[in-house]
């Protein structure tokens, strides 16, 4: 049978115009909506609807970089980087050695200097505010002459964060959700942390809309702003709740029986193989300086 | 009114709106028409004074709106309230308890006594044939009913311009059909349409004048609406109709159709 023929006779009789029902009159417009409106707005204090909205576009911005980033200097695979990189965390953690900190320091500084602007002052920025924070709480100890503790326990927050925000900066999340698979974390744990990732995006861009339309439908004072806080508040409750049933559906519609399979490819590089032999460098240090 | 001259927009290194120049004059109604991601929304946004540009300046009622000037909140309530945003999702729009409250939230902020408001409510949802919802929760209604309170909060501010972005998706055709009779009826009230929209068949009805972006994020085409959209040749090069829509005459109307089957 000829297939046009098929298709033209399973298409259902198509009302003519007509049969179809009469759209209602358009009433008259009012006369106030056709007039200039003279209008001068009242300040108000609502600076914090812009820096809601700078946060989230943040944080979404960064979320999107990681994604689009091409990353052929951080081509060392994500397993590996997440282990050595709480390797490190622990070693610095337990040493006690000024020139072992110093080492991992000036390391971490190296790595850093392969990336981009950008980011470097991302990074440094966190890892000063945070050090600060901690010399300025542990200033007391200074009073009963322990100068030592505080410029190591510094340093090593220091370090700590860094080295953090270094693995953060240069590998996707989804490559260290997968990663943590060599760690024989659950598969379902690794689909709930790519859900979690992928839903901070979502209801983070539905969020921000929520938020531009506030700040453009605020055009005078608002003499009720924590009702239209909670009012989006709850708007984003019920969204993010319709999200999460939708998406239950159609994993269920998918065959979805509770398990999740995770798979990853390994290969091993060049990259892997020098970054490795860093590693182990550090691990010897480590053992020679770090303990003492 | 307004006037966008060689606009450059990014979102952080990704080009959106490339050298985009553009006059809109009090009154007009027109179509913003592209592929997804060519930057339309963006345009609208800029419009809205949501972002600023990068590049190039955008003069609106000829006072150059910059980031600076977005910054001062007197400046941007009266750019706001001057030109109202309908968003694409309505329900990233609705945020009060009620329909009632909903469209009452701007006149209360402009200061409107409450007979006012009153006054200005009920007009906008008769206009809109939505007087049964007035006490029903905004997000229990459907998404044509979602669409039409959103509009209705946008118009009791009064605004002298409606930017709708795809105001069409996801309603039913006599949903849309009534949206389209609507734009209509605004925009020969004096009030100035410019809506982004994938519905070809609509946009004669909704505009007298296209603006086409290509998957480069420029304008490539700027005309009255029915010479657009007879340049298929264009439309195909921007990626918007495939080879098997074309348009033709028909005896009384002309339309793009489908002729997969």
């Amino acid at each position: 049978m000829d297939n046009n023929k098929l298709k033209m006779t399973q298409m259902p009789d198509m009302p003519k115009m007509q049969e179809m029902p009469k759209m209602p009159e358009m009433p008259g417009m009012p006369h106030w909506l056709l007039e200039d409106e003279k209008y001068s707005p009242q300040s108000d204090r609502d600076a914090f609807i812009s820096k809601s909205i700078v946060g989230i576009l943040s944080i979404l911005s960064r979320i999107r970089t990681q994604d689009s980033r091409s990353t052929p200097k951080y081509s060392v695979n994500a397993a590996f980087k997440v282990a050595f990189t709480l390797l490190l965390l622990i070693m610095v953690s337990i040493s006690q050695s000024t020139a072992f900190v110093t080492v991992i320091i000036v390391y971490l500084l190296v790595v850093l200097c392969t990336m981009q602007a950008i980011q470097i002052v991302k990074i440094l920025k966190v890892s000063f505010i945070m050090s600060f924070f901690t010399f300025v709480i542990l200033l007391p100890a200074a009073l009963l002459g322990n100068t030592y503790s505080i410029v190591m326990i510094t340093a090593k927050v220091f370090t700590s964060i860094t080295a953090v925000n270094i693995l953060s900066h240069s590998t996707r999340w989804n490559a260290i959700t997968s990663a943590l698979k060599r760690f024989f974390v659950p598969d379902i744990f690794i689909l709930v942390l790519d859900i979690t990732i992928k839903y901070i995006v979502m209801l983070g861009d539905f969020a921000l809309n929520m938020l531009r339309a506030l700040k453009l439908r605020s055009v005078g004072r608002n003499t009720s702003k924590y009702t239209s806080l909670s009012g989006i508040a709850g708007t984003m409750f019920i969204e993010s709740k319709e999200m999460a049933e939708g998406m239950y559906d159609a994993m269920q519609c998918r065959g979805f029986d509770g398990e999740y399979h995770v798979n990853s490819h390994f290969q091993f590089t060049a990259a892997d193989g020098a970054y490795i032999l860093i590693q182990i460098a550090i691990i010897i240090l480590f053992v020679y300086l770090g303990r003492t | 009114m307004i006037e966008i001259n060689n606009v450059s927009y990014s979102y952080s290194g990704v080009t959106a709106l490339q050298n985009i120049s553009l006059h809109i004059e009090k009154g007009e109604a027109i179509a913003l028409l592209g592929p997804n991601g060519s930057g339309k929304s963006t345009l609208l946004k800029l419009i809205n004074g949501i972002i600023s540009p990068d590049q190039g300046t955008y003069t609106f009622d000829s006072e150059e709106v910059t980031g600076k000037k977005l910054s001062s909140a007197q400046f941007t309530k009266r750019l706001h309230q001057r030109i109202g945003f309908v968003f694409q999702n309505s329900d990233t729009q609705l945020f009060c308890a009620d329909v009632y409250d909903e469209v009452a939230f701007g006149p209360r902020q402009m200061g409107l006594s409450e007979a006012e408001v009153d006054t200005r409510v009920n007009d906008c949802l008769s206009l809109l044939g939505i007087q049964s919802f007035k006490s029903r929760t905004p997000y229990h209604l459907s998404g044509g009913e979602k669409r039409k309170v959103a509009i209705a909060c946008v118009l009791s501010l009064n605004p002298d311009i409606l930017v709708l972005d795809e105001p069409m998706s996801g309603l039913d055709p006599r949903t849309q059909r009534w949206l389209v009779e609507f734009l209509v009826h605004l925009n020969k009230s004096g009030k100035t349409i410019i809506t982004s929209t994938h519905n070809l068949e609509l946009v004669p009805e909704i505009s007298s004048r296209a603006i086409l972006f290509d998957e480069n994020h420029e304008i490539v085409g700027d005309m009255p609406s029915g010479q657009l959209l007879e340049d298929v040749d264009l439309l195909k090069r921007v990626n918007l109709v495939d080879q098997y829509y074309h348009c033709h005459q028909g005896s009384d109307h002309k339309h793009f159709h489908d002729h997969s089957f």
